[in-house]
């Protein structure tokens, strides 16, 4: 693997579990963050979140990443999965 | 009909389509969550009048069928892929303690499935059947004087599955096809529902049943509990406690790349391609492959397809991959007569290898 | 008893002023009592404007002084309307149900005990906690005081004040509206207000007064569906508007205008639209004068009912429709006309019908109109009984637990809650479900099973649920509180703020266990699990919308220790009128200081001139536990029974803000007397 390719997948990674734990906290899942798949849609199947969840959740991304999701419903559609989470987070720190 | 005009009725208006590769069962009794919790794999927090996707696995952990279970007063319908009721029924009679009050028929000789599917489907729907079916919420369903409207769907668009009486099936389908017309949409094939159905993420047990993969590897752990009893269990226990090797991850490429390809990072070969087709929503080819669970991640541009010449670059990218339009369409508001095309975002917001 | 309860007079303090003249003058206006939010800093929320009670719209003083001064105010305002010396209270036998929740960490009863005793009200305070329903149930609750002759005259409503925490969860929750909310408009969201109203609904005969109008009936209802959203078909909503149909026993026919809930959130506008055009049908539903009273004076949460009520009152006896402020053109999948006329514009109308629907989807419905038609003759009194019991707390999980610790008479030595429900209950998501809601889940589970019951088909409408709980669960309660203390106002934790009621466990069992027939959340503080089983009973008697009610309590203590605490416990009774071993022969409900006659209630309509074999103490070893130490007295009194070890039993326990007696006998012994 490259040097490149390793760094951006343990950042990856690194970002992955931080989302899971807040997912988990959030949800109040009795589940490891590992047991959460990234691609597993968030609303209605999958996880089973419901719009209260919903703003548990963009209150956390926003506190633990300060990712601003809150707003315009576009900004909304970031989060269906997991790994949408983590794009919407690594966009962010590379505009940033 | 070309497979652009069938994508376009799904992901732009609205697309009518014949289910028959889904099997209808009905189990009747008293005890007919526990025969159902007894063969699948997932924690049945499902009640009544909604409907919950959940796998039967075989005895290696490896999903044999796509369910969605959906109890309603003493009757629990099953909506079954990737098994026939024989088999269906068979897996009852091993898994199920004969004792428990739960009888299955099989209601596909006099049911016929009809679905609709696209951003407007439930405009279709609402002049079809009632106004009220826009309050219908995702994954629940209602009986008719006619049927069952289940709004399910694996398209990432509005979805309602109609179970019909055979006596029904042809006029209804008439009708439907009238509205949908009346809609700019059209009748669809199977094969365009699955390109929709990868391109939002959705598993497909008819393609994505691999050997030695489990729910793990599939990234549906969400339809296996981790607190009962189920088939297949001690093979999902043994997996979780050895950890995977590989998974499911999504990808697009410009060029022709096929199942079965090997894919290549840098230095060495990372997985193979699983699935594959052209996307005309994103231009170029869309799948899904199985790569090695430490690049097992979207995002990732250094991969290619080495079987082709040249070697054809694939770009990992997160599920779902589309901005459907019906996240943007609020039956409460819009209208296909009065949709604004023009403004809509693109469906693809990512760029091609 | 066949007289329908009669409405004498009512007053408001409002944000169309304190005082129903300032009220009737600015409603026949047409004013709007919506603006820009004064009393606290909205800078930092996209919504800032509120309906605050005028004259209020600065006070910031705290929640408990501006609710008690709002009720105060209101009160008075009814019994000058009725003609009644407030002096006079303490000579008729006057009630008060109050309906409150203060989202927040105090205990309902409170308010209706400063308030009784300003009042000098010396019958039963009994509080509704169910939200946005609370003081439309508590005009349900005040009209079957008259109905069951528990009280001669009740003063039915509720109040609530417009706090910045509440403010925060809504705007958390994303359904308040940018400016002024439009009911059923395009203006999507509501509007949050506050107030207090209350109606004197007095028995005919009682005095000369004159009768403005009269309870035909209500009805209750639980969705079972979610926190926070209203079931998407309105099926709940439906539900209460045919079961108050039923208890006025009149037909959609003849409702003259229907006041809506109307919050103008797009999930409740076109639920309750549903609900409206299942029972009226599309073109009954369609042509039906109706409106929602919101436009003008916001949502005023726990007294958003009885104002609606009050305002259609006003407008009912001037002969005009109350109109639907901001109005301006509807939204898809809403009434498509509604009434709307700059002013309420003529309308000849005997009566009307007001809905209101709450979070956890509690549904209550009221039917009320012009005093010149006579009601029906009640239907006869059903007997009841009690089918099955179960109870949770240190040292018991069952009965046959709890009567040891009585033969004891000492603490237990174990103070561990041992519970896994989501074993018990493998096909109920529980995720998130707090400490209150899983106490009181166990529990109503276990009965339930016990009784063999499955709620599925009709029998989920059929079976209620009354709840005694004296606040929220103190674990959504610290949440709540420590997101705001750490996050600040504009992020509150928003699954803890849907908790936030004292309704919450009983919404949450509802939903967990499909329960959707008449159910309600009340509270006296002690002895509020003996007032839900008599309520339980009386409704059962007189009312045919349910076939049994699962009457319980639950209590957890803020000081946990882990594990659960000595002081949580809960319990339930399933009550039905399918014969048992064990009959609900007599109830009383009296006011705190009058025991005596709650238990010389119950022993009259019980008819026997003997007192009962058997007096059932509340549980002194295990302290701490109000709401539901008086439903372990009944359990046990239940289990003695079973035992043989009498023929028949009484409960009696004086309460915080009422006193609550229950008789039960052997059905064999029933017909000695």
């Amino acid at each position: 693997m490259t040097t490149d390719l390793s760094d951006y997948v343990a950042s990856r990674e690194a970002i992955l579990d931080q989302v899971r734990r807040i997912l988990r906290d959030t949800m109040k899942l009795k589940i490891e963050p590992q047991a959460i798949d990234p691609d597993a849609p968030l609303f209605g199947t999958g996880l089973g979140m419901d719009s209260v969840d919903a703003v548990e959740l963009v209150i956390q991304l926003d506190t633990v990443f300060g990712l601003q999701l809150s707003g315009s419903p576009e900004a909304f559609l970031k989060i269906r999965s997991v790994n949408t989470i983590v794009d919407a987070i690594m966009e962010m720190t590379d505009e940033s | 009909m070309s497979r652009e005009d069938e994508y376009r009725a799904i992901r732009h208006s609205a697309a009518l389509s014949r289910m028959d590769h889904v099997g209808l069962l009905r189990l009747m009794g008293d005890e007919v969550m526990e025969a159902v919790d007894a063969v699948c794999s997932g924690d049945l927090w499902v009640r009544d009048s909604r409907m919950l996707q959940t796998l039967i696995l075989d005895d290696r952990g490896q999903p044999l069928a796509d369910v969605y279970v959906c109890p309603d007063d003493d009757a629990c319908f099953l909506l079954v892929e990737g098994i026939t009721s024989e088999e269906l029924s068979a897996l009852l009679a091993r898994h199920v303690d004969p004792e428990l009050d739960a009888e299955l028929e099989d209601l596909r000789p006099d049911h016929e499935l009809l679905s609709v599917h696209g951003p407007y489907a439930w405009e279709v729907l609402s002049k079809w059947l009632t106004p009220d079916i826009i309050g219908l919420p995702y994954l629940s369903f209602y009986r008719f004087d006619r049927g069952i409207c289940f709004r399910a769907g694996k398209t990432g668009e509005y979805g309602y599955d109609l179970m019909l009486r055979s006596a029904d099936a042809e006029e209804v389908r008439g009708e439907l096809l009238e509205l949908v017309t009346s809609l700019d949409g059209a009748e669809v094939s199977l094969e365009a529902l699955d390109l929709c159905a990868l391109e939002n993420g959705f598993f497909s047990v008819r393609h994505g049943s691999v050997e030695g993969l489990t729910p793990m590897e599939l990234q549906l752990q969400w339809r296996v509990s981790t607190r009962k009893r189920f088939p297949g269990v001690a093979a999902m226990e043994q997996r979780r406690a050895r950890g995977i090797g590989r998974r499911l991850t999504h990808f697009v490429a410009r060029d022709e790349v096929k199942s079965g390809d090997v894919l290549r990072g840098p230095e060495a070969p990372v997985g193979e391609v699983m699935t594959a087709a052209f996307s005309p929503g994103v231009g170029g080819v869309v799948g899904t492959a199985l790569l090695d669970i430490s690049v097992a991640h979207p995002g990732i541009d250094e991969f290619f397809a080495s079987d082709r010449d040249p070697a054809s670059p694939i770009w990992t990218v997160s599920s779902p991959m589309l901005l459907n339009r019906s996240l943007l369409v609020d039956p409460r508001r819009h209208t296909y007569a009065t949709r604004d095309g023009e403004t809509d975002p693109p469906l693809w917001q990512g760029s091609l290898p | 008893m066949s007289d329908a309860p009669r409405i004498t007079g009512w007053g408001v303090a409002s944000a169309l002023g304190v005082g129903r003249e300032r009220l009737r003058g600015a409603l026949f206006r047409g004013a709007i009592g919506i603006a820009p939010i004064l009393r606290f800093d909205t800078s930092s929320f996209t919504a800032h404007v509120g309906a605050m009670v005028t004259g209020y719209e600065s006070d910031g003083r705290d929640a408990t002084v501006l609710c008690h001064e709002f009720g105060s105010l209101a009160l008075r305002d009814a019994l000058a309307h009725a003609r009644l010396d407030p002096e006079s209270l303490g000579s008729l036998r006057v009630a008060l149900t109050l309906g409150a929740s203060l989202f927040g960490d105090q205990n309902t009863e409170n308010l209706a005990r400063s308030l009784a005793k300003e009042l000098s009200i010396e019958g039963p305070a009994i509080t509704v906690s169910t939200a946005c329903t609370s003081s439309t149930q508590a005009i349900g609750f005040g009209a079957d005081l008259i109905r069951g002759g528990f009280a001669d005259l009740v003063l039915a409503g509720g109040v609530d004040v417009l706090t910045p925490a509440l403010f925060a969860g809504f705007h958390a929750l994303g359904v308040l509206s940018e400016g002024p909310c439009t009911p059923f408009g395009q203006q999507v969201g509501t509007t949050l207000g506050e107030g207090a109203g209350f109606l004197v609904i007095e028995r005919g005969g009682l005095r000369d007064a004159t009768t403005r109008a009269l309870i035909r009936g209500y009805g209750l209802s639980g969705d079972a569906y979610h926190e926070t959203s209203p079931e998407p078909r309105g099926r709940g909503v439906a539900a209460a508007i045919r079961s108050a149909l039923d208890d006025a026993g009149v037909s959609e026919t003849e409702i003259g205008y229907l006041n809506a809930h109307g919050t103008g959130t797009i999930a409740n506008d076109a639920a309750e639209w549903c609900a409206i055009r299942s029972v009226f049908g599309s073109e009954l539903g369609c042509s039906i004068p109706l409106s929602s009273t919101k436009g003008h004076l916001g949502h005023a949460q726990s007294a958003a009912g009885v104002l609606e009520v009050i305002s259609t009152l006003e407008c009912m006896g001037a002969g005009l429709a109350p109109t639907t402020a901001g109005f301006e053109g509807p939204r898809p999948g809403g009434p498509p006309r509604p009434v709307s006329a700059k002013k309420p514009e003529p309308l000849a109308y005997e009566l009307a019908l007001s809905s209101n629907s709450a979070f956890g989807g509690n549904n209550c419905a009221l039917v009320f109109g012009n005093a010149g038609r006579a009601p029906l003759d009640v239907d006869e009194i059903r007997p009841v009984f009690v089918s099955t019991t179960a109870a949770l707390c240190a040292g018991a999980s069952n009965v046959e637990e709890l009567a040891s610790i009585y033969e004891s008479n000492s603490p237990p030595s174990d103070r561990e809650i041992r519970i896994d429900l989501a074993a018990e209950l493998p096909r109920v998501d529980l995720r998130g479900i707090d400490r209150a809601s899983e106490l009181l889940t166990a529990v109503t589970s276990r009965a339930l099973a016990e009784a063999g019951l499955k709620l599925k088909g009709e029998a989920r409408e059929r079976t209620g649920l009354m709840v005694g709980a004296l606040r929220a669960s103190p674990d959504s309660i610290e949440r709540f509180s420590s997101s705001i203390v750490e996050r600040g106002l504009t992020k509150p934790d928003a699954t803890a703020f849907a908790q936030l009621l004292p309704s919450a466990a009983q919404s949450a069992c509802a939903k967990a266990l499909n329960i959707r027939g008449p159910q309600s959340t009340i509270n006296i503080g002690e002895g509020s699990g003996l007032l839900a089983c008599a309520i339980s009973a009386w409704m059962l008697a007189q009312r045919r919308d349910s076939d049994r009610i699962v009457a319980a309590a639950v209590d957890v203590q803020t000081e946990g220790v882990a594990g659960g605490a000595l002081g949580d416990a809960a319990c339930a009774l399933v009550l039905g009128t399918a014969p048992t071993s064990v009959e609900v022969v007599g109830i009383g409900v009296a006011g705190p200081d009058h025991l005596d006659e709650a238990i010389a209630q119950a022993q009259r309509r019980w008819g026997s001139a003997k007192p009962p074999e058997l007096f059932v103490d509340r549980l002194k070893p295990l302290e701490g536990m109000p709401a539901t130490s008086s439903s372990f007295a009944l359990a046990h009194a239940v289990h003695s029974l079973r035992q043989g070890g009498a023929r028949s039993a009484m409960v009696a326990s004086k309460g915080t803000t009422a006193s609550v007696a229950i008789i039960l006998a052997s059905t064999e012994v029933i017909h000695d007397n």
